[in-house]
């Protein structure tokens, strides 16, 4: 990820407290760290206030930023921490090694058994949230199996199997996406990827 | 039963991490808590606070004042100003040539204030107006004049940045100077005018 050299003078001003300097920092970098807190989340009003939880781990840690890393980096790694472990608090990522061993656990329930993925962001809600972690961190935020098995507590190749079984539930969920493509522009054509 | 392929949804990965996003909170809910946390810190007494916010709005002036005097005297027009500090900023950085014509007084500008924040808004939408407006006068006036040339603007640039990178180290040690701030921020927009001048190949003139 290619990004813009954070000023450090508005570094300075931000850990002394100036709002603008926070306000600055916040514009720049909130779009990317919000999309993976959202990504995540899988649940919009979730992701607000883990959005909010992060961006006060951001500024409280801010003294500690040494320049090592893009700012950029460093904040996403907050995020991608603190937005763990407030789904591991809520019990959502409980059980990360069940659902690997589980299929079935690869996607939520749909009361009706069916579902119209209309885009890959919905139906990354209709992994479980381990199988969504795994896909986010590797195939949208280019971590390895390796990192990703620091952040989840689960071995690469546990890791690598939750994203083959994610990505071909998601190949499923969004068959109607490739017919739409394939075939006349037929909007509201009511293809049925079966769960 | 049909399935993308691989390729169709890397695509839509693609397309994915491509797709801008919204903040998922605006900055006063983020500030709210930042301040309940004491992590944004008011540093101003209020006395200082009445001291900047008179020469915040003392330096505004100058430079809105002085920048389109420079403007206009590098495009040729007469000049504005038999009393400069009369011109109030918002007007000269949206309409230079009305502004000229109707000086108001020197208390004008800053009279009608009712709060310290309401002068704020007003100096930032003033630099904010005063970096369009050069922006604009540097990429759309076009009437030559035999002084202009790729060299002088380089020249500026060269003077911009050296003025630049002064403001910018008089920042590291009065980091909320409020009139070095602006000679900050209004160097920063001459500068991006300038480098655009510099980059035209044609001789454009104006700033």
């Amino acid at each position: 990820m290619s990004e813009m050299p954070i000023d450090q003078l508005d570094l300075k001003r931000a850990i002394a407290g100036d709002e603008r300097a926070m306000q600055r920092l916040w514009s720049q970098h909130a779009p990317h760290i919000d999309a993976v807190v959202r990504r995540l989340c899988g649940d919009p009003e979730l992701a607000a206030d883990v959005s909010q939880e992060v961006w006060m781990q951001i500024f409280r840690a801010l003294p500690s930023y040494r320049g090592d890393s893009q700012f950029g980096t460093w904040a996403h790694r907050i995020a991608v921490n603190r937005t763990l472990n407030a789904l591991r608090k809520i019990r959502r990522l409980a059980k990360l090694e069940v659902d690997i061993e589980d299929d079935s656990a690869m996607v939520e329930m749909d009361s009706d058994r069916t579902f119209l993925a209309e885009s890959i962001e919905q139906a990354m809600t209709k992994l479980s949230p381990g199988a969504r972690a795994v896909f986010v961190l590797h195939d949208i935020e280019g971590y390895t199996h390796g990192e990703i098995g620091e952040e989840l507590g689960i071995t690469p190749g546990g890791s690598k199997s939750q994203l083959f079984k994610a990505r071909a539930k998601l190949k499923k969920l969004l068959a109607n996406l490739m017919d739409e493509s394939t075939t006349v522009a037929g909007k509201g054509k009511a293809h049925v990827a079966p769960v | 039963m049909s399935h993308l392929s691989e390729d169709q949804l890397d695509h839509l990965i693609a397309e994915e991490k491509a797709r801008p996003q919204p903040p998922l909170n605006d900055w006063r809910t983020i500030a709210a808590r930042a301040r309940d946390e004491g992590l944004i810190r008011e540093t101003s007494s209020p006395g200082w606070v009445s001291s900047q916010s008179w020469m915040q709005a003392a330096a505004a002036v100058l430079l809105l004042v002085g920048g389109i005097a420079i403007g206009r005297t590098t495009i040729g027009l007469p000049s504005a100003t038999q009393n400069p500090a009369s011109v109030p900023a918002e007007n000269v950085a949206t309409t230079p040539t009305s502004a000229a014509a109707a000086p108001q007084s020197p208390s004008s500008a800053t009279a009608s204030f009712a709060s310290l924040e309401e002068a704020s808004a007003t100096l930032d939408r003033a630099v904010e107006d005063y970096r369009r407006a050069t922006e604009f006068l540097a990429a759309n006036n076009s009437s030559g004049r035999p002084g202009d040339s790729a060299a002088m603007y380089s020249a500026r640039l060269v003077a911009l940045d050296k003025v630049f990178n002064a403001t910018e180290s008089a920042l590291q040690a009065a980091p909320h100077d409020p009139v070095i701030n602006q000679y900050y921020l209004a160097t920063m927009g001459a500068r991006a005018a300038t480098r655009q001048m510099v980059a035209r190949p044609v001789v454009l003139r104006g700033f």
